[in-house]
């Protein structure tokens, strides 16, 4: 057996005859399963009422009567975005920004129903996640178990007494780094488990799953390398632990959640009334389609009449409200996509931001990259809203088409008894609209989203590596 | 075996810590199979001799080696074949006196099974009912009877002690003196620094005086009475006389 491997079996021997250390170690687990449980189920849950809810909305939008279309726009449905199974690892953005939308005409709704803004103020600080556990709490216990390794050796004169028996500090650091490592993987061994349960779910993929897999483990390493760095390089246990729970509670508790704030600051983004306030203003400028003396639409209609070569719209072949309300919306929808573009380009700018500090924190690198490749980030969020607002300006500009085509521009103006029966369509076009379908980021698409983050938690495991070769080579030396 | 193919050999080493010269022009060879004690008083080099021995501390000048190994360029190289014997022992709490006399000797590259161990252990003097307890509760004594057992396990050609029967009653420096005169036997060169001079005239073959970080003056045993104790304590006190002038 080589001095490494006993020098870990020994530190692991002191580890199980502590009985703090046990009791930490076992809580640890067992807080990571209740996560696993728990994220598991409410993931499930949600997963389970999105789907039933969904499936109630696609029915109450096919149960309506014989209606007129622009009703329809009007009545709109509700869509849902499915989640992949590694979103009960690690649910992301979405506890915040909700999965759920409304879609209706001549509005651009966002996401609602977000679990935190549905629970208490305690949801904010930090859901009880395995990503989570494995980002905050993992590390800190790994700290209180290990930021003695090398200091008390030298504390307690037995760093001497293991180089006289011919050890080399190689050796040394290198039997530490296994046992500390070895208590890492016990506390992410039942999030691995989750992993492999996960892997056998409908929608898991591969790659983004590996890449997690990768980073978290990267992480738990990098810890492991910080706390021997810092228990080889100062004098005293007490002082190590002060050091690395200082360097805990910044690195992994405050920047990631200082880091977003200062981006908002840097980069402000334009709250829900502003921008709602801004969209009317700039839609009082295009226009007001029912205002006969409204320079665009009245240049619309006059291009229209001009198109079908008559001079009334009487006499269209078309039900000219339907064609105005496609117009509409195809002004108001540019509209919000050019809102939606300003706000998407200050987000993109924030998340920049935010994901440069992972420099300073590779808790904010982890965290960028357990979201991405779990899809549960901003671009995943994104993915949902571009989606829905295509199939939302889809579906209404196909009601607003069947207006156009299948009610005649004569019954659509009448106003005598029969013509509310005269302007409706059959209740058979409902059911003949396309679903909402997600279409979810490939594999590959996720895991390359990973990659910055994965990167960086490389990048800090390496420099923190070097620096540890450096003081491994100076540890017992007299100072 | 002397001069440059002695187990342990110093010639004309210097150190200094700042502007104290701590090793001025040390020179010392050590047979393999003989037991040399250095007295000295405080800060006379003792304890920095076998710092510079075991790699810890790098001669500035001089010529160092251990077996023939230069401890400053393969100090891990030297301390494989030195068993060392420190005043203060530092033991594993954590582990019971046979379990850390394993893990030690493990470390070492020199397993022992329990019964050589135990045997270790008693020839030390530490007493059955210890050995299987871990060593939060055990005297100075005691661990220093684990330390010598793990010593005397590592079968090496050089064996260094710092004052070795400072924490032992009268009855278990005998012991332990019985124990070096066996070590000795086995062919292995001894270094013993120490205060004790009743014990470094029992044991050694040869008795060095450092002062001011040179030998000052050397005895050899003669004849079956060894040293002449009043002769050595004499020199001692010029030792201690020079020192306080």
């Amino acid at each position: 057996m080589s001095a490494a491997t006993l020098i870990a079996r020994d530190e692991l021997r002191l580890l199980r005859r502590n009985r703090v250390a046990v009791i930490a170690t076992t809580l640890l687990v067992l807080l990571t399963l209740v996560a696993v449980a728990t994220s598991w189920a409410h993931q499930r849950g949600i997963a389970d009422l999105r789907m039933r809810y969904q499936q109630g909305a696609d029915r109450a939008f096919e149960a309506q009567p014989d209606r007129h279309p622009h009703r329809v726009v009007h009545y709109g449905t509700f869509i849902f975005r499915p989640l992949g199974p590694l979103a009960a690892f690690d649910p992301g953005v979405d506890a915040f920004t909700g999965n759920s939308m409304f879609l209706e005409g001549h509005r651009q709704n966002s996401a609602n129903f977000g679990d935190v803004r549905q629970s208490s103020l305690l949801v904010r600080f930090g859901q009880l996640t395995p990503a989570f556990v494995l980002q905050i709490v993992a590390p800190l216990l790994l700290i209180f178990l290990g930021y003695g390794a090398l200091a008390r050796e030298r504390e307690r004169g037995t760093l001497r007494l293991l180089m006289l028996q011919g050890v080399s500090r190689r050796s040394l650091v290198g039997g530490k780094l296994l046992a500390l490592g070895a208590v890492a993987l016990v506390a992410a061994l039942p999030a691995l488990i989750a992993f492999v349960a996960m892997a056998g779910q409908p929608g898991a993929l591969a790659l983004p799953m590996l890449v997690t897999a990768i980073g978290y483990l990267t992480y738990l390493a990098l810890w492991t390398a910080v706390i021997l760095l810092v228990s080889a390089t100062v004098r005293r246990s007490r002082d190590a632990l002060l050091a690395l729970v200082a360097l805990w509670a910044v690195t992994a508790v405050l920047l990631p959640r200082v880091v977003p704030d200062m981006a908002s600051a840097a980069v402000p983004l334009r709250n829900r009334l502003q921008t709602d306030v801004a969209i009317a203003r700039d839609l009082r400028r295009i226009g007001d389609s029912h205002n006969p003396a409204d320079p665009h639409f009245a240049a619309f209609k006059q291009s229209v009449l001009d198109r079908y070569g008559v001079t009334r719209v009487e006499d269209l072949p078309v039900n000219y409200k339907g064609v105005v309300g496609m117009e509409g919306e195809r002004l108001t929808s540019s509209l919000f996509a050019r809102y939606t573009g300003e706000s998407y380009a200050a987000q993109d700018r924030q998340i920049a931001l935010v994901d440069a500090a992972g420099v300073l924190s590779p808790t904010i690198a982890l965290r960028a990259l357990s979201m991405a490749a779990a899809g549960t980030d901003f671009a995943g969020h994104r993915r949902f809203l571009d989606q829905a607002e295509a199939y939302r300006y889809a579906l209404v500009q196909r009601l607003n088409r069947m207006q156009a085509e299948d009610v005649s521009y004569a019954d659509d103006t009448a106003e005598d008894v029969g013509a509310d029966r005269r302007k409706r369509v059959s209740a058979t076009n409902w059911s003949a609209m396309p679903d909402f379908s997600f279409d979810r980021a490939s594999g590959t698409d996720l895991a390359r989203g990973a990659l910055p983050g994965l990167a960086m938690v490389v990048g800090w495991l390496g420099g923190v590596l070097v620096l540890l070769a450096l003081a491994t080579r100076r540890l017992g030396e007299r100072r | 075996m002397t001069g440059q193919h002695a187990p342990i050999h110093l010639r004309d080493v210097t150190l200094a810590y700042g502007d104290h010269r701590v090793l001025d022009g040390l020179s010392l060879s050590i047979a393999a199979g003989s037991v040399t004690a250095l007295l000295g008083g405080n800060g006379a080099g003792k304890s920095t001799t076998l710092s510079v021995l075991l790699g810890f501390a790098r001669a500035e000048g001089g010529e160092v080696a251990v077996c023939g190994i230069d401890p400053a360029a393969d100090p891990d190289g030297v301390r494989r074949r030195i068993a060392y014997l420190p005043e203060n022992v530092a033991l594993y709490e954590h582990l019971t006196a046979v379990e850390n006399a394993d893990y030690l000797l493990a470390l070492s590259g020199q397993p022992q099974d329990r019964a050589a161990i135990t045997e270790a252990l008693t020839a030390a003097g530490l007493q059955e009912r210890a050995w299987d307890q871990r060593l939060g509760g055990f005297s100075k004594g005691m661990r220093q009877k684990v330390a010598i057992a793990v010593a005397l396990l590592r079968e090496v050609p050089v064996l260094l002690l710092d004052e070795p029967t400072s924490g032992l009653d009268p009855r278990a420096t005998a012991d332990f003196n019985a124990l070096l005169a066996q070590v000795r036997t086995r062919g292995t060169a001894v270094l013993m620094v120490t205060h004790d001079l009743l014990s470094a005239a029992d044991v050694a073959d040869r008795i060095g005086f450092l002062d001011g970080g040179r030998l000052t003056d050397e005895v050899v045993a003669n004849g079956p009475d060894r040293f002449d104790l009043r002769a050595l304590h004499a020199r001692f006190q010029v030792g201690d006389d020079r020192r306080a002038a």
